[in-house]
């Protein structure tokens, strides 16, 4: 491939603004405050709150690219943080098993968000809005008190890095590469895919349509067990009430990334560059003294921006479109202009 | 004329419309698609316009009901009104089109589609349900269509929707009414309908183009038929100089080749047998496919057509019978375990059912054998893939400049053959179609007939729902005719006689 056409694909590709976009605000918050970029602001906060946001947004996106939504999440992460810290401190069951349970508990209740919308036929939204009002008032149910943690492996998770590379982050990079191989180099990613993009044409070719949205629902419960496990190592208690909103910053982390929310569109890099965006706004403008209110400002109106940008882009791509590719006029002899149209824009998808 | 009393209680403008198009071009980068010198259509006439895919019509009919700009230096008006300036103004001049894409609102009711963005009563914030029924009720009876005006749309059937959308557009009383290939979805005796209303609103003083994809028809409604080739008006001529060869050549702009030649199916065990099929309102019903054998389904629309497919593939659940495939007992839950056993149907509802339109070609032409192409039975790698795509794209002569530009870029034909590229691919043993070529151009159409024949000589059983009964007589070895869900008469290739096969649609007779 020679290098304009590599140029012309890194510029049809639909992350590339978006990563553009990450690096500038990254630059601009380092030249105002050069502390941004030291590795202790790069592990914490940066890399645990990449790391929480990230996972989040991959196991949510799996979802949105079925043509469906989990608002769960945000609820779940508050959940999983009491119940992990239950299950090891006040149950006294050893940490890993701990670990263990609390993620089987999270693919489990993503399992009935499945049950749910594929054998009841409820609205994904409604089914997992159910699930975030619940586990809102759950977790304050089992922990009406912070739940002390005292094992130094459950704190060490959020607390000790490999090398200079905080444990979070290499759990967020190693989920972020088995996503990648998932969607983009296995038939059951692209069975995803065809499921948000034309459901009833997924079912008609054979696609066993049910079990990809029970599976999606299910990876993202489990992401959400996670994500709780990292917070409760970082608070070092389970602590009712830790976070709040996530499930929305997971959303506007796809949609920013490109993931459409009629499904069956979005990558991986996009996804976890979206994250990574808005990660770096809120921690940035909190380094440069922002005040809290503005922080939501500016992350609104980077959702806009985004949203705006991809529309023009794909725009601009259906226009191309439509000048080039007319291939109908290929079967007919007297076109001969029918060869010399210009390339269609690289690969979709 | 018409043959009954017309219906129609509304009228167009009186005195002669006349729709002008001089130096109307439109071009795309270095295509021209449109470069028409001088057409003028009057009022009282149906004109049939007919061309190849990617001949101009609907480019043509785009730039009249202005939702394409053509480039500048044209002129386009409506007995002296200049059209031009959008979509809304058209319809405000008077220019209605029913188009092939059904824009209606499927969540609402009939009702309240047929008077979308036109409230009967005075009131400014309320709508008056029950004089909006009964708007809605004149308006089916003008048409002839017997359906509730508070059933959603999306339960309704392709035709019935198609009719509605016809009732749409006539409710506006428009000067110049587009019939955009209006008979594809309909059997014989709904196309027969629509044709004469097109008749009785050009015989009120309105211009009635039709697209038209059957010439026979094309040759029975038109006063005058035009056809358009590479963007040109290449033939301007009366029913009387249509001849169906004439045609053909002016729009081909060479002889086609005749309909695939039938061979005789093999003889010997069936492929695929039901016994005692049955459904709610369906059946019961009897059917064998041999291998390498094609049996057509004919009947009117609502016969049970498309649900004797569905219940064959697992779509829909039989209440009754049984049924087996390759000599087993089959009987699949789902769709996935029908297409695991070897079973695949070309839907007929290409964008809804088949097509995932913003995914590339190749998306789309691997889609039901992932699993196959997959190493290890899990990972996809590219360049398997890409060859298999690269193949199944010539095998099923898809014209496209790769297989990663986007499936919405190409022609319905193409689609078209694109999904059947997907069966292509996944070999199966029984090969379900229903309406293998509607909406394609005649060209595809007869390279759609060569590849079922093709695959038929590889030994699959094929069944074809068609409401095209020309196509049936074509390419089928056997036509079964459905009515209410039961077989009403089945005809060997020997004793195929259209007139019978109608007859039995219509009246239910044993022949």
């Amino acid at each position: 491939m020679n290098r304009r056409e590599l140029l012309r694909r890194l510029y049809d590709s639909p992350e590339i603004g978006i990563v553009l976009a990450l690096i500038v605000t990254f630059v601009a918050f380092t030249i105002k405050n050069p502390l941004f970029a030291s590795v202790s602001d790069l592990q914490n906060p940066l890399g645990i709150d990449l790391a929480g946001f990230g996972i989040l947004a991959i196991g949510e996106s799996l979802t949105i690219i079925t043509g469906g939504i989990d608002l769960s999440v945000g609820s779940l992460v508050a959940f999983f943080v009491v119940v992990s810290a239950w299950i090891n401190a006040s149950m006294g069951v050893p940490v890993i098993f701990a670990f263990i349970l609390t993620i089987l508990f999270g693919i489990a209740w993503g399992l009935w968000h499945g049950f749910l919308i594929t054998k009841l036929g409820v609205a994904p939204f409604v089914a997992t809005l159910v699930t975030f009002i619940f586990a809102a008032g759950a977790d304050e149910a089992i922990a009406p008190n912070p739940i002390t943690i005292g094992s130094s492996t459950f704190l060490g998770v959020a607390g000790s890095n490999v090398g200079p590379v905080p444990i979070p982050v290499i759990m967020f990079l190693v989920i972020a590469v088995a996503a990648w191989v998932l969607l983009e180099r296995t038939y059951i990613g692209r069975q995803l895919y065809a499921v948000g993009g034309n459901r009833e044409a997924a079912r008609l070719a054979g696609i066993r349509i049910n079990r990809r949205i029970v599976m999606a629902y299910a990876i993202s419960g489990g992401c959400a067990a996670l994500v709780g496990i990292i917070e409760a190592s970082r608070l070092t208690s389970g602590t009712a009430d830790s976070v709040s909103g996530w499930e929305l910053i997971a959303i506007a982390s796809a949609v920013i990334g490109g993931v459409s929310l009629i499904g069956g569109q979005g990558r991986i890099i996009g996804i976890v560059a979206g994250a990574a965006l808005l990660v770096v706004l809120q921690d940035g403008l909190v380094a440069i003294n922002v005040n809290a209110y503005y922080q939501r400002m500016v992350v609104g109106v980077a959702l806009l921006v985004a949203i705006l940008v991809d529309r023009l882009r794909v725009r601009r791509l259906e226009h191309s479109a439509r000048q080039a590719v007319r291939p109908d006029r290929a079967e007919l002899p007297t076109a001969p202009e029918a060869e010399q149209l210009p390339s269609p824009a690289g690969g979709a998808g | 004329m018409p043959a009954e009393p017309v219906r129609l209680t509304h009228a167009v403008d009186t005195g002669k419309e006349e729709l002008l198009l001089a130096g109307v071009r439109k071009t795309y980068g270095p295509a021209t698609v449109l470069d028409v010198d001088r057409l003028v259509l009057t009022g009282g006439q149906v004109v049939c316009l007919v061309g190849e895919n990617g001949a101009g019509k609907s480019t043509m009919m785009g730039v009249i009901a202005g939702s394409v700009q053509p480039d500048p230096g044209g002129e386009v008006t409506l007995s002296g009104d200049p059209l031009g300036a959008g979509t809304l103004h058209a319809q405000q001049l008077g220019v209605a089109m029913v188009s092939q894409e059904f824009p209606l609102v499927g969540q609402l009711s009939v009702a309240e589609n047929l008077l979308l963005g036109r409230r009967p009563s005075q009131q400014r914030v309320f709508v008056d349900s029950r004089a909006m029924h009964a708007a809605a009720e004149r308006m089916l009876a003008g048409i002839g269509l017997s359906v509730s005006t508070r059933r959603r749309v999306d339960s309704l059937a392709v035709a019935q929707r198609q009719m509605l959308e016809i009732a749409k557009a006539l409710g506006t009383r428009p000067r110049v009414l587009i019939l955009d290939e209006p008979t594809s979805a309909l059997g014989p005796a709904e196309s027969e309908h629509v044709l004469q209303l097109a008749r009785e609103h050009a015989a009120l003083g309105g211009i009635v183009i039709l697209i038209g994809h059957r010439l026979n028809e094309v040759r029975d409604v038109g006063d005058r038929i035009i056809v358009l080739r590479n963007g040109r008006v290449v033939a301007d001529l009366t029913p009387a100089e249509a001849t169906e060869q004439r045609l053909v050549r002016e729009m081909v702009g060479r002889e086609l080749e005749g309909l695939v030649e039938v061979s005789a199916a093999q003889v010997g065990e069936p492929m695929f047998t039901a016994r005692g099929l049955e459904a709610e309102n369906f059946g019961p019903l009897d059917l064998e496919v041999h291998p390498g054998e094609i049996v057509g389904v004919a009947g009117l629309m609502g016969s049970g057509r498309s649900s004797l497919l569905h219940l064959i593939l697992g779509a829909r659940k039989p209440t009754g019978g049984r049924m087996t495939l390759g000599g087993k007992p089959y009987g699949p839950r789902n769709t996935a375990e029908a297409v695991a056993a070897g079973v695949g149907l070309v839907p007929e509802d290409r964008k809804g059912q088949g097509l995932l339109v913003d995914a590339p070609i190749r998306w789309n032409i691997t889609l039901s054998i992932l699993e196959r192409i997959s190493s290890r039975g899990l990972f996809l790698w590219p360049r398997p893939e890409r060859r298999e795509a690269a193949r199944l794209v010539s095998a099923a002569s898809v014209r496209c400049q790769t297989p990663e530009q986007p499936a919405r870029s190409l022609s319905g034909g193409n689609q078209q053959r694109m999904i059947f590229g997907r069966w292509i691919a996944a070999r199966p043993r029984l090969l379900l179609l229903d309406e293998p070529t509607r909406g394609v151009d005649v060209g595809a159409k007869a390279e759609i007939y060569k590849l079922i024949e093709e695959e038929r000589e590889q030994g699959m059983a094929i069944l074809v729902a068609s409401s095209e009964l020309e196509e049936l007589l074509g390419i089928c070895h056997r036509i079964v005719v459905l009515k209410h869900g039961r077989i009403a008469a089945a005809f060997e290739r020997d004793s195929f006689s259209k007139e019978r096969i109608i007859a039995a649609a219509a009246v239910g007779v044993q022949a």
